[in-house]
């Protein structure tokens, strides 16, 4: 894989360094290193990159604990800390 | 504060950027807001990444695009920006509610006129494991592509249906990872036989045709195979990766292990929660580019103009009618109408286990449960169908389509409901609290 050199710009998904490059955003960010289940989401399914767009919403990420944001459009930025949009007990009510 | 913008426009897609330009250009300013950093929309998404990167796409876009850049530097303080800044609603007195991202805080503007140029949807029936990670819609592969500069790391497979599959082919080839294959619903080639007259129509596109040979020598070189008639019947996870099982319409069957699943069967425009178009005496709304006609970039572009000349006929300017705009738009519809016949895919209906709706992961045997569902709100109502946070953008087409099989008949836009919902967007509440009776209202 061609990652950026680790001195570069990083951001953090839950734990785990990310490097990017600025511009990025956090979707492309997460993509290209490999990790593409964002979290639990309602009604059983995955957090997770979908239309691109802004359109779909499947792509909800929390941003250094803030409300969640569509992770395809908001830019990386040093430092951020990711986390997914919704914890394991909001979901709950709805799993099957 | 100094003078009010006198027009809104929602969206720096190519329709929204052409209206802001031809506005700055008759001395007219506006106020363009747009959910990214950076203008452009998806199609002209611009490369963040290291060293160059040739996308294949042809030279007429290029220049498009160009021009717009160069119009939109040249209108300097005209054009007031508003980058990360997202449309959440219109409420009842006209007031345009925007979730400035930058600013952390949201904003009201109660324009005279609005132009809205927010793009169109992807299309995607659904199929058996469509909402898995890793599978993804042709035009969100595109644009994460185009941004990074790099293919996605291991085996690509494309389906669906329509132009947009050989263009993201053939980028991917060129780029160094090509698809696996590109399984293609529609039969193209034998619609040519049969339907003479959309191939003389679609002929008559120099650009499109330009287009289409720049695409097949990309993917005949890369021998990526362009299998038509075929679709794919389910996906599964399988280790890392995705299981795919295609289907040709004779029934046989083959399957595909990749890692990335790009689906799309067309695009429609995006107006779901906005409000209608239309002029009064108290407000102007007009639709421009692929929200109010999927056309593509470059009719958009002409789109864009002539909402923007229609707006300013609005305000009062004395302008002539541009006829090359309506003919360079008449062209385009010529065009795509003579694609959508040539890409005419028989329509499938989901299987029990199919998720339907992706956000709160409804399957089709949840919509066979609701027997006694007889409207499109008893279904969003009782159903949950079209009730969650994508407002039905991405399931209102099959569930009106499942409703119909059930003799419920409705319109897809009816599923969202008469009232729109606000807002359109995640918003938060430290940005709502952020909110200050100060609206950017124009004179």
């Amino acid at each position: 894989m061609n990652m950026p050199a680790p001195t570069s710009h990083t951001l953090y998904w839950n734990q785990l360094p990310v490097p990017f490059h600025p511009g990025e955003t956090i979707a492309a960010v997460l993509s290209r290193g490999g990790i593409r289940q964002w979290g639990d989401a309602v009604g059983g399914l995955q957090a997770r990159y979908f239309c691109g767009i802004g359109n779909c919403q499947a792509c909800l990420v929390c941003v250094d604990g803030a409300s969640p944001v569509e992770a395809c459009l908001t830019p990386a930025q040093d430092g951020m800390r990711l986390t997914p949009a919704l914890a394991a007990s909001d979901v709950v009510w709805s799993a099957r | 504060m100094t003078t009010q913008p006198e027009v809104l426009i929602v969206g720096a897609g190519p329709a929204g950027l052409a209206a802001a330009v031809e506005l700055a250009s008759h001395c007219v300013t506006s106020l363009l807001v747009e959910q990214r950093d950076q203008v452009g929309g998806a199609i002209y998404r611009r490369h963040v990444g290291t060293g160059s990167v040739t996308l294949v796409m042809p030279e007429h876009h290029r220049r498009r695009r160009d021009g717009l850049m160069q119009g939109l530097t040249d209108a300097g303080e005209r054009v007031t920006r508003w980058m990360q800044s997202v449309l959440l609603g219109v409420d009842r007195d006209g007031r345009f509610l925007i979730d400035n991202r930058r600013l952390g805080r949201v904003q009201s503007v109660r324009p005279k006129a609005v132009i809205l140029a927010v793009g169109s949807v992807e299309q995607v029936s659904p199929r058996e494991g469509w909402e898995l990670p890793g599978v993804v819609t042709v035009g969100g592969l595109q644009v994460q592509f185009k941004e990074t500069g790099r293919t996605p790391t291991g085996p690509i497979l494309l389906a669906g249906s329509g132009p947009l599959l050989l263009a993201l082919a053939a980028q991917l080839a060129a780029a160094g990872n090509p698809p696996q294959a590109v399984l293609e619903h529609a039969q193209p080639l034998a619609s040519m036989w049969w339907q003479g007259h959309a191939v003389v129509q679609a002929l008559r596109s120099w650009p499109q045709l330009q287009e289409a040979a720049l695409y097949a020598r990309e993917l005949w070189r890369a021998r990526v195979p362009y299998l038509m008639g075929w679709q794919v019947a389910s996906v599964q996870a399988k280790g890392a990766g995705l299981l795919v099982t295609g289907q040709h319409h004779s029934g046989l069957r083959r399957q595909f292990q990749v890692q990335h699943l790009g689906l799309h069967d067309g695009l429609r425009p995006n107006t779901t929660g906005l409000p209608a178009a239309g002029q009064t005496d108290a407000a102007c709304i007009v639709f421009a580019g692929d929200c109010r006609e999927v056309l593509g970039a470059g009719a958009a572009v002409d789109d864009g103009r002539k909402a923007a000349q229609q707006v300013m006929r609005y305000l009062g300017h004395a302008l002539a009618d541009d006829l090359r705009l309506d003919q360079a738009i008449a062209t385009a519809r010529r065009t795509q109408s003579a694609l959508a016949e040539l890409f005419q895919a028989p329509s499938n209906m989901p299987s029990a286990n199919t998720v339907v709706c992706r956000c709160e992961g409804l399957q089709r045997a949840d919509f066979d449960r609701l027997q006694a569902a007889g409207s499109a709100r008893e279904l969003r109502l009782v159903g949950r169908f079209g009730m969650g946070a994508c407002q039905g953008r991405y399931c209102a087409g099959a569930v009106s389509a499942l409703a119909r099989e059930h003799g419920v008949v409705f319109d897809p836009g009816a599923l969202h409901g008469d009232t729109p919902r606000w807002p359109l967007r995640p918003v938060a509440l430290t940005a709502l609290a952020a909110y200050a009776d100060d609206d950017v209202v124009s004179s």
